[in-house]
C-alpha cells in the first residue's frame, strides 16, 4: 500500500504488439518500470525503439498487449473507454512534439479544454487556466489565437493544458522536437523547475543533452529497457 | 461534460465553416416549409368541409327513411315505419331518443294568399331537426295542438311583421293544388282547413315553406285527407321518417347498422365525415410525402456535410480525446452539431413555411375576390411542434452515423492525420 501511494506508474511486462500486413512489429516487449511520485525520469532511445507507445500506454492512448500499468494506483486494464477519457482529463498531462493546440480558440480556452471533459463549471476552468499561465510565464497571451504565438510559446501553452487538470505525471514526449536550441533550453529548465516544485514528469527523447537534466535516465531499445 | 458547454462547443462548431453550415440549414429551412405549407393547406381544406358540414347539421343524428335498400344500392323499396317499427328502434342500444315525423299533403295558409304554400310537418317537440333560429315566438311544446311554427317569409304574408303573428289565429288549407314558385302541383285529395294559432316564427334561411305543426295535428291531417283514421293510418302508411340521436357520436355507426338489419335505409352526418377524414388523411399524407422527399434530399446534404466536418476536424478529434474527451462527448459534440442545423433550419422552415402561406393566400384573394373567407392555409400547434420535431430529428438522423464515426476514431491514428 505504501510503495503505491509513492508510485505515480508502475508497469509489468508490458508488451504491445502491431501487425503490419504478415509481419508483426514488438513496439513494447515487456517493459518493467517504476516512477516515483516526484521524480523526473527520461526514457532516451533512438527513433523506433518503442518510446512513444511506452507514453501512449501510461497515458490510455493505447491498451497494451500483454502486461499491465497503473497510474497512480489505478489499473488502466479496468477503464472502460469513458474511464480511460477521465483517466486522460485527470491522472495524466500529455505534452506531444507537434503541440496539438486548436488554432481555432484562444491561448486560454486551448489550457482550458481538459476540464470541459472532467466537468468543471466555465468560470472555475478560466480561473485554473489563468493561474497557470501566469505561472508559466504566459499570461500575457491568453487572449491571443495559437497562430500568433512562437513555438516555445505554443509549448508552453501545451504544458499548461497537460497541468490544468492537477495529473499526478507529466508525460512529454519529445516536446523540444520542434524547438530550437534556446527554446528547448528553456523548455527543459521549465520542467525541471515544475518537478523541484513536487511535479512528476515522464521526459521522452533521443536526445542526451535533454535527458541529462532528468534525476534519471531510462534507456529503451526495440521496446526492451536497457540496464 | 456540461450540457452548457456542449450547447456552447457545438454551437461554435456550427457556427464557423459559416457557408456551408448556411447552404445545410437551408436545405432543411425548405424541405420543412415545404412540410409546413403541404399540411396547412390540407387543414385548411379539411377544416372547411368539417365546418360546413358541422353547419349543416348534428353528427349525432341518424335519419331513417320509409325505404328499404335496394339491392345495388341505387334502387329502393317502399317500406312502411309503422309503431311496431319504431318501438324496435326506441330498443337499439346507445339510442337516446327516437323522434317521428310526419308530412302532411302540401297546402297553404289561406291568409297569405296563393304565395304562402306551404309543407306541413308533423313533428314531436325536441326533434332534433334543424328548426332554424327563431325570430319570434316559441317553438312546439308538449302536449300543442291546432298549433303551427312557421318561416318568416310567411309570417309576413299574414301579419305587418314577425312579432305580430305571433298569436295570431290563421287557416290551414291541407290537400288539393298549390302553387310552388311558378308552377301549380296538382296536390291530394280535397283540400280542408284547419284553424291554427301561429305560436312560433323561424328564420326562413332554413326553409321557405316548412310549416311545424304537432305530430298528431299531422296525422288527423293526413287521415282525412284519405278518408282513414288516424290510427289506420299510423299502421298503413306509416311515419314519412324518423330521428334517431344516439347518446355519442361514437355510437352512430353501431346504431346504423342495427337499423339497416332491421331492414330500413338511414343517413348519418357522422358517416359521411369520417369518409371525408379517410379521404383528408390519405390527402394530407401524401402532401405530407412530397414535403418529406424535400427534407430527405436535406438530410442527405447534413450527412453529407458531417462526414465532410468529421474528416476535416479528425486532428481536432484526436486532440479532444487525447485530453480527456470521452466516446460520448465526441458524439453529443457532432450530434449536437446536426441538431442545430434542425432547429434553426427547422424554424427557418416554420417561418418561411407559414409567411409562404400567407402570401399566397394574399394573391390568391386579390386574383379572386369571391374566395371563401375560411383560411386557406391553418398551421396549428400541432404542426408547429410536429415540424420542429421533425426537422431536429432528421438533423438526428442523418448526423448519426457521421457522429458515431468521429466517435470511434482512435484517438492515436487522429492524431497522427494530416
Ligand atoms: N500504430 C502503429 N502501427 C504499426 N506500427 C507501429 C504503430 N505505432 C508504432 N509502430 C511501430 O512501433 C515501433 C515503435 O514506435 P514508437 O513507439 O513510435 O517509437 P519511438 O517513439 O521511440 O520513435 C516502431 O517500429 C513503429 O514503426
Ligand atoms: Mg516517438
Amino acid at each position: 500500500m505504501s510503495t503505491e501511494q509513492t508510485l505515480a506508474v508502475e508497469t509489468r511486462d508490458l508488451a504491445c504488439t502491431y501487425m503490419s500486413g504478415a509481419t508483426s512489429v514488438a513496439a513494447l516487449d515487456g517493459v518493467t518500470l517504476t516512477v516515483r511520485r516526484g521524480e523526473f525520469v527520461a526514457v532516451m532511445g533512438p527513433s523506433g525503439s518503442g518510446k512513444s507507445t511506452l507514453l501512449n500506454v501510461i497515458a490510455g492512448l493505447e491498451r497494451p498487449t500483454s502486461g499491465w500499468v497503473r497510474v497512480d494506483g489505478e489499473d488502466l486494464a479496468a477503464l472502460d473507454e469513458a474511464g480511460l477519457a477521465g483517466h486522460r482529463s485527470k491522472r495524466v498531462g500529455m505534452v506531444f512534439q507537434a503541440f496539438n493546440l486548436l488554432p481555432r480558440y484562444r491561448v486560454v480556452d486551448n489550457v482550458a479544454l481538459p476540464l470541459i471533459f472532467a466537468g468543471v463549471p466555465r468560470a472555475e476552468r478560466t480561473a485554473r487556466a489563468r493561474a497557470l499561465l501566469d505561472r508559466l510565464g504566459m499570461s500575457s497571451r491568453a487572449e491571443h489565437r495559437t497562430n500568433e504565438l512562437s513555438g516555445g510559446e505554443l509549448q508552453r501553452a501545451a504544458i499548461a493544458r497537460a497541468l490544468v487538470g492537477g495529473p499526478a505525471i507529466l508525460l512529454a514526449d519529445e516536446p523540444t522536437g520542434n524547438l530550437d536550441s534556446a527554446n528547448g533550453a528553456a523548455l527543459i529548465a521549465l520542467l525541471d523547475e515544475l518537478n523541484r516544485g513536487g511535479q512528476t514528469v515522464l521526459l521522452v527523447t533521443h536526445d542526451a543533452s535533454i535527458a541529462r537534466h532528468a534525476g534519471r535516465i531510462m534507456h529503451l531499445r526495440d521496446g526492451k529497457v536497457l540496464d | 461534460m456540461r450540457l452548457g458547454d456542449l450547447a456552447a462547443m457545438s454551437l461554435g462548431n456550427y457556427a464557423r465553416s459559416r457557408l456551408r453550415s448556411a447552404l445545410t440549414t437551408a436545405g432543411v429551412a425548405i424541405g420543412t416549409a415545404l412540410v409546413v405549407l403541404l399540411i396547412a393547406l390540407a387543414t385548411g381544406a379539411e377544416n372547411n368541409v368539417r365546418r360546413s358540414i358541422f353547419s349543416i347539421g348534428d353528427l349525432r343524428l341518424v335519419t331513417v327513411q320509409p325505404f328499404q335498400p335496394g339491392a345495388n344500392g341505387l334502387s329502393a323499396v317502399p317500406r312502411t315505419i309503422d309503431d311496431g317499427v319504431v318501438s324496435q328502434f326506441r330498443k337499439i342500444g346507445h339510442v337516446a331518443g327516437v323522434y317521428r315525423q310526419f308530412d302532411a299533403p302540401l297546402g297553404q295558409v289561406v291568409e297569405g294568399g296563393d304565395d304562402a304554400a306551404i309543407r306541413p310537418q308533423g313533428i314531436e317537440p325536441n326533434a332534433p331537426i334543424d328548426r332554424g333560429d327563431l325570430l319570434a315566438g316559441r317553438h312546439l311544446a308538449l302536449g300543442d295542438r291546432g298549433v303551427a311554427v312557421i318561416p318568416g317569409n310567411i309570417a309576413r304574408l299574414v301579419a305587418p311583421n314577425v312579432t305580430a303573428a305571433i298569436g295570431k289565429l290563421v287557416t290551414l288549407r291541407i290537400g288539393g293544388a298549390v302553387r310552388l314558385g311558378s308552377t301549380r302541383v296538382g296536390g291530394s285529395g280535397t283540400p280542408r282547413d284547419y284553424p291554427v294559432t301561429i305560436v312560433g316564427v323561424f328564420d326562413e334561411a332554413a326553409s321557405q315553406t316548412s310549416v311545424r305543426i304537432p305530430l298528431e295535428d299531422a296525422l288527423v291531417a293526413g287521415a282525412d285527407n284519405r278518408g282513414l283514421t288516424a290510427d289506420s293510418l299510423r299502421q298503413q302508411t306509416g311515419y314519412s321518417g324518423i330521428a334517431i340521436e344516439a347518446d355519442d357520436s361514437t355510437n352512430v355507426a353501431e346504431i346504423v347498422r342495427s337499423v339497416q338489419e332491421l331492414g330500413y335505409s338511414s343517413f348519418s352526418l357522422k358517416q359521411v365525415v369520417e369518409q371525408i377524414d379517410q379521404g383528408f388523411g390519405v390527402f394530407r399524407g401524401i402532401l405530407a410525402g412530397i414535403g418529406g422527399v424535400a427534407l430527405l434530399v436535406a438530410a442527405i446534404g447534413i450527412a453529407n456535410t458531417m462526414v465532410m466536418s468529421v474528416l476535416e476536424r479528425t486532428r481536432e478529434i484526436g486532440i479532444l480525446k487525447a485530453v480527456g474527451a470521452a466516446p460520448g462527448d465526441v458524439r453529443a459534440l457532432f450530434l449536437a452539431e446536426a441538431a442545430y442545423v434542425g432547429i434553426v433550419g427547422g424554424v427557418l422552415g416554420l417561418l418561411l413555411g407559414y409567411l409562404g402561406g400567407q402570401v399566397i393566400e394574399r394573391i390568391i384573394r386579390e386574383l379572386n375576390p369571391r374566395t371563401n373567407p375560411a383560411p386557406i392555409f391553418v398551421v396549428g400547434p400541432d404542426l408547429v411542434l410536429g415540424a420542429l420535431g421533425l426537422a431536429i430529428l432528421v438533423a438526428l438522423v442523418a448526423g448519426f452515423l457521421p457522429a458515431r464515426r468521429a466517435m470511434r476514431m482512435s484517438a492515436l491514428s487522429a492524431l497522427r492525420y494530416e
